[in-house]
């Protein structure tokens, strides 16, 4: 049944994506995009497929309805149709608009928390990274690579090299292997953030006071970004996040390095410490 | 009233009161915000001071429509009660908020930043069958001399009415009093945290309805021996006897939420 | 008549007592919000028709704009226009009763209302402004990051503006059940008495969650509570809970009363009784039930248990059978009619079109996977859009040319109507549409910068507000026109279509109405 319905969407898509031309170049959007970034993780290739379904269900529904009132228009308006009748109950009918989409609402249903299942959290993750959201930046914790941490910021317009996207590139992106279950636990230490990136089909609150726990497994080697999602004061919209993947070598050489750049007591995890004491005062 | 004699509805007079209320709630407003900030409190005191009179002239001129105009028809008697028992609706809305609170605190199952110990270990919580069980008792016991009044306003006794709403003014007070002693031997004060935000503000704003409830009750009282309430026409004073019990049975999850099942964890 | 009871000058209106004169003054002040709210949308729109920064340099500025906007849209545009505008006036006259419940207190729930937008726009103005978002998530709201006074003003605004809808509510609860004509039994009623009552009980159940919640916010600010703050043991998330048990209601107390005018103009137009009267009546009373079991639906990402997350999946999805019923009966209405499209009309089927388009982005994102991608993003700020404002509005536009000949007695003109009708559907679909596909490609809301990605479409969007822009202008325009070149209304401009009391006493409709109780019982009411 599913695979029915696949099909449909899969056409539907195809139209729409052709017009806009292959959504391409995964990790942050392309002009003029109409559709989800293209996915780079289990998660976000199921959150697409799912969207083909609803997207189609949704078309098909617009479109009938729409299709329907604008024969009425043309076939009941008073130039054609001058005396009404005066039919007001029509049970059988009645029925079946109630029906039809009950039905409709648990074909949907199943995929749905079939996803929602899915996306929850992983059993098996190999390693953990712990974010924590500030006004306004990131940081990033590797308790599993000897707990080093590092703080990740925007690189300010005047200060871009070509090829870095405005407003989404940052000093320090959080680094991770691909193909590696990686358990994502997340907080704040003001007020509340959501560290989301759109191609990883990630998007977690960051909460003062709890930990939040989502996961993710980067398909291919690349940057992907996303924005803070959650309206967090002034500077918002200047808190991208940017996730770099990496070979599983590449990975280690990065971690055995990073540990050193940023071993815990240098400045800037002090700084985080002093943030959290700020804010409990 | 040149159309009373067409339809039974009560076509009310155009009225400064609105206007006024009005007013006084922006000046609550505005000194209450100067209080908190600038310690400015003569405003907000001004703000208080206009909504009683905007209140004290409003239902004035509503018993004088009652009494003298015959404006309360049985229909407008109808439309009151139904009025009220909505208003009362939209207060047990007002309180669940603040149990929600309570519970989102307490039970782990609700949320997960719920304490894991409840009461949270540094609260030593007042006594369940104190103060606390006595106030149950009193406030339950007022709820038997206002039904008691109700009787006997229904019944057409003014003497006894007047008793028994005079007791349950009393009863109310006695509470009131107990509470304010409660409160000053506490051994948490209300910025101590989760466990003293919600108990201050569950049981502050119970009481303060108490202390609206007495005030109500009280103006019955002295309308009672005026001889306003007739067995055919008491409106203010079945309000004022719905609007205590809703007060009691607010009182009756409080205490079973707050002081009983909230020291099970001692 | 004494003149008492219809006094003159500014008496006439500050201590009002009827019901039309405060429903009037309800829509003039929905229509001063509106310009200072949709002033704002346009400005923030301006800001985003072009990537960097052009406008709003100070980004705070920008939050307040964005927070304003929604707490003005919400609460002193539509709920105004729809409740206590079209409410007050028409409730009484379909109903059959001479005026509201309580006079003296409608007139209070309006002035009330006044003071809250003053408050409001002394939030705005004072300390740099509550940049917060309508939703006014702490600890963001809380004292240690907006600590100056604007929030403590923007929480009394709301609170005084509750206060102003509770005692609406209450007011038109009871008029409904208390003050029908004889014979006027419920399932007689106009759908838009349906609409108005399921509200009213939206209203009256809601706004008080809303009012302990901003109390508990209030004491955390000032009085060094902890309802909040995860240092003494609070939680964000409560405020969330409690914010959305009241606001998910709350988007319903806006697009309800939107549901009765149209099944009324529907039916007017099409000269056909409504189809699946009774379905049609219960199905709001199903929509208003089921508001109040899916507020978190508004917080898939916060961290909920995930089988928490999969019951209001299900719950949401519930919501659109009956929305679905309303929709098709409202076809079913058309089918087999004889329709004239007058420019109510035009607005009914246009708010149909939009709302089906609202509606099916709502199931998509009832579903909390899906919502994962979409949550906060442009997707949502073009769904209520959809729904809320631009489907919503379109029924205060067609409200307010279906019945300006009663209120006013001058009837507008066709086409001024047509041209705003037109203006006003390719403006807002031109406006709107696009922010789907900025959402889908991952746009944030409420930022005021945005990847220059997503330029493309935002300056689509920003040309679509300028037709918006003109066309809203263009209305006042039609509003002025009306009232002082408008044709005399007839008592009943539609004909046979037009069923309701309403249409039975003359236009504008004289002060005091129904003095005589029309008897609705079926044997007279036949005719």
């Amino acid at each position: 049944m599913f695979k029915h319905f696949r099909d449909i969407a899969g056409l539907i898509v195809l139209g729409c994506v052709t017009v806009v031309g292959e959504a391409s170049a995964a990790g942050m959007a392309e002009p003029w995009q109409v559709d989800l970034q293209t996915p780079a993780s289990p998660v976000a290739e199921q959150i697409r497929s799912f969207n083909a379904i609803l997207f189609s269900l949704e078309a098909l529904i617009t479109l009938v309805v729409l299709g329907l009132m604008g024969f009425i228009i043309w076939r009941f308006n008073a130039k054609r149709n001058p005396v009404p009748n005066k039919r007001t109950h029509n049970t059988a009918l009645e029925i079946l608009w109630t029906v039809v989409p009950i039905l409709i609402l648990v074909v949907v249903a199943f995929p749905s928390l079939r996803l929602l299942f899915f996306m929850d959290r992983t059993q098996d993750a190999e390693m953990t990274i712990k974010v924590v959201g500030h006004q306004w930046y990131w940081s990033y914790e590797y308790p599993d690579h000897g707990d080093f941490t590092f703080d990740s910021i925007m690189i300010p317009d005047d200060e871009l090299k070509p090829g870095q996207p405005r407003l989404l590139a940052v000093d320090n992106p959080v680094v991770v292997p691909v193909g590696v279950n990686v358990r994502v636990l997340l907080t704040s230490d003001d007020v509340i953030h959501s560290w989301a990136v759109p191609s990883l089909g990630l998007k977690t609150d960051t909460v003062p006071g709890r930990t939040n726990e989502t996961w993710v497994n980067v398909n291919e080697e690349g940057t992907y970004y996303g924005m803070c999602s959650e309206l967090c004061g002034i500077n918002h919209g200047y808190m991208p996040v940017a996730v770099k993947a990496v070979s599983k070598a590449e990975f280690d050489a990065w971690s055995k390095n990073a540990k050193q750049e940023f071993a815990r007591n240098d400045g800037q995890a002090t700084h985080v410490v002093q943030a959290v004491g700020e804010v409990s005062q | 009233m040149s159309q009373a004699n067409k339809h039974p509805w009560h076509m009310v007079a155009p009225s400064p009161w609105p206007i006024v209320g009005t007013i006084s709630a922006f000046v609550l407003a505005v000194g209450g915000v100067l209080y908190m900030h600038e310690d400015i409190p003569w405003i907000l005191a001004a703000g208080f001071a206009l909504l009683l009179f905007t209140f004290f002239g409003w239902w004035r001129d509503v018993v004088r429509e009652a009494e003298h105009d015959a404006a309360h028809t049985n229909v407008v008697q109808q439309g009151l009660r139904v009025g009220v028992v909505l208003f009362i609706a939209s207060e047990v809305m007002f309180f669940f908020a603040f149990f929600w609170a309570y519970f989102n605190a307490s039970v782990p199952a609700i949320s997960f930043a719920a304490q894991t110990q409840w009461p949270p270990a540094d609260i030593v919580p007042l006594d369940t069958w104190t103060i606390p069980f006595l106030n149950t008792l009193i406030l339950l016991t007022s709820g038997a001399t206002v039904t008691y009044a109700h009787h006997a306003v229904r019944e057409g006794h003014r003497d006894k009415a007047i008793v028994g709403i005079g007791l349950t003014v009393l009863l109310g007070a006695i509470f009131l009093g107990f509470q304010i002693f409660e409160y000053g031997h506490a051994t948490f004060g209300f910025t101590d945290g989760i466990y003293a935000s919600s108990f201050y503000m569950a049981t502050g704003f119970h009481g303060f309805h108490v202390f609206v409830g007495v005030c109500f009750l009280s103006v019955c009282f002295f309308r009672a021996r005026a001889g306003h309430f007739t067995p055919r026409q008491h409106v203010g004073f079945e309000a004022s006897a719905w609007y205590w019990h809703f007060v009691d049975v607010v009182w009756l999850f409080l205490f079973c939420a707050v002081y009983w099942w909230g020291s099970f964890g001692l | 008549m004494t003149a008492e009871h219809h006094p003159t000058g500014w008496r006439r209106w500050v201590y009002s007592t009827n019901h039309k004169d405060i429903g009037t003054m309800y829509i003039v002040l929905s229509m001063i919000g509106a310009i200072i709210g949709g002033g704002m949308s346009w400005y923030i729109r301006l800001e985003l028709a072009q990537p960097g920064i052009q406008f709003i340099e100070d980004t705070q500025l920008y939050n307040v704009l964005v927070t304003a906007h929604g707490f003005l849209m919400v609460f002193f545009v539509v709920m105004p226009a729809m409740i206590g505008g079209f409410g007050n006036w028409f409730v009484p006259l379909m109903i059959g009763a001479p005026d509201m419940s309580f006079p003296r207190m409608n007139n209070i729930s309006f002035w009330l209302l006044v003071a809250a937008l003053v408050l409001l726009v002394i939030a705005g103005l004072t300390g740099g402004g509550p940049g917060t978002g309508w939703t006014v998530y702490p600890p963001l709201s809380s004292a240690t990051f907006h600590p100056g006074p604007a929030v403590d003003f923007a929480i009394l605004s709301l609170h005084v503006a509750g206060a102003s809808s509770i005692l609406g509510a209450i007011n038109l609860i009871t008029t409904i059940i208390n003050m029908r004509a004889p014979g006027m039994t419920m399932h007689r009623a106009p759908l838009f008495v349906w609409a108005i009552l399921v509200t009213a009980f939206l209203l009256l159940l809601a706004i008080p969650v809303l009012a302990g919640a901003l109390t508990m916010l209030l004491t955390d600010r000032n009085f060094g509570t902890s309802f909040f703050i995860p240092e003494g043991g609070g939680d964000p998330i409560l405020w969330q809970h409690l914010f959305w048990f009241f606001g998910h209601p709350e988007v319903y107390i806006i697009i309800i009363p939107a549901f009765g005018i149209i099944s009324q103009i529907i039916a007017t137009f099409s000269k056909k009784p409504v189809f699946g009267y009774l379905g049609m009546a219960y199905a709001m009373c199903a929509i208003g039930f089921v508001g109040f079991v899916v507020w978190a639906h508004h917080m898939y990402t916060v961290g909920l248990d995930v089988n928490t997350r999969a019951y209001f999946v299900l719950a949401t999805m519930v919501i659109a059978v009956p929305t679905g019923i309303k929709i098709f009966s409202w076809l079913a209405t058309m089918w087999g009619g004889s329709i004239t499209f007058k420019t109510p009309m035009l607005f009914a089927t246009g708010f149909i079109a939009l709302f089906v388009a609202g509606g099916v982005t709502g199931v998509v994102l009832s579903n909390a996977g899906m919502d994962v991608a979409l949550h906060d993003t442009y997707y949502v700020v073009a769904h209520f859009h959809y729904v809320l404002s631009i489907a919503a509005v379109f029924a205060m536009y067609a409200g307010f040319y279906y019945w300006i000949g009663k209120m006013s007695g001058r009837q507008y003109s066709e086409t001024l109507g047509k041209i705003h009708f037109w203006a006003s559907f390719v403006g807002v679909n031109l406006l709107f549409f696009p922010q789907h596909f900025l959402g889908a490609a991952g746009m944030p809301r409420r930022i005021p910068d945005y990847p220059d990605a997503y330029a493309g479409w935002n300056m689509v969007s920003s040309i679509g507000a300028l037709i918006t822009a003109i066309g809203t202008v263009f209305f006042l325009y039609i509003v002025w026109h009306t009232l002082t070149r408008g044709q005399k209304a007839k008592a009943n401009p539609w004909g046979e279509g037009a069923t309701t009391l309403e249409w039975t006493v003359a236009s504008p409709a004289p002060f005091h109405t129904h003095e005589e109780l029309p008897n609705m019982e079926p044997a007279q009411a036949g005719e």
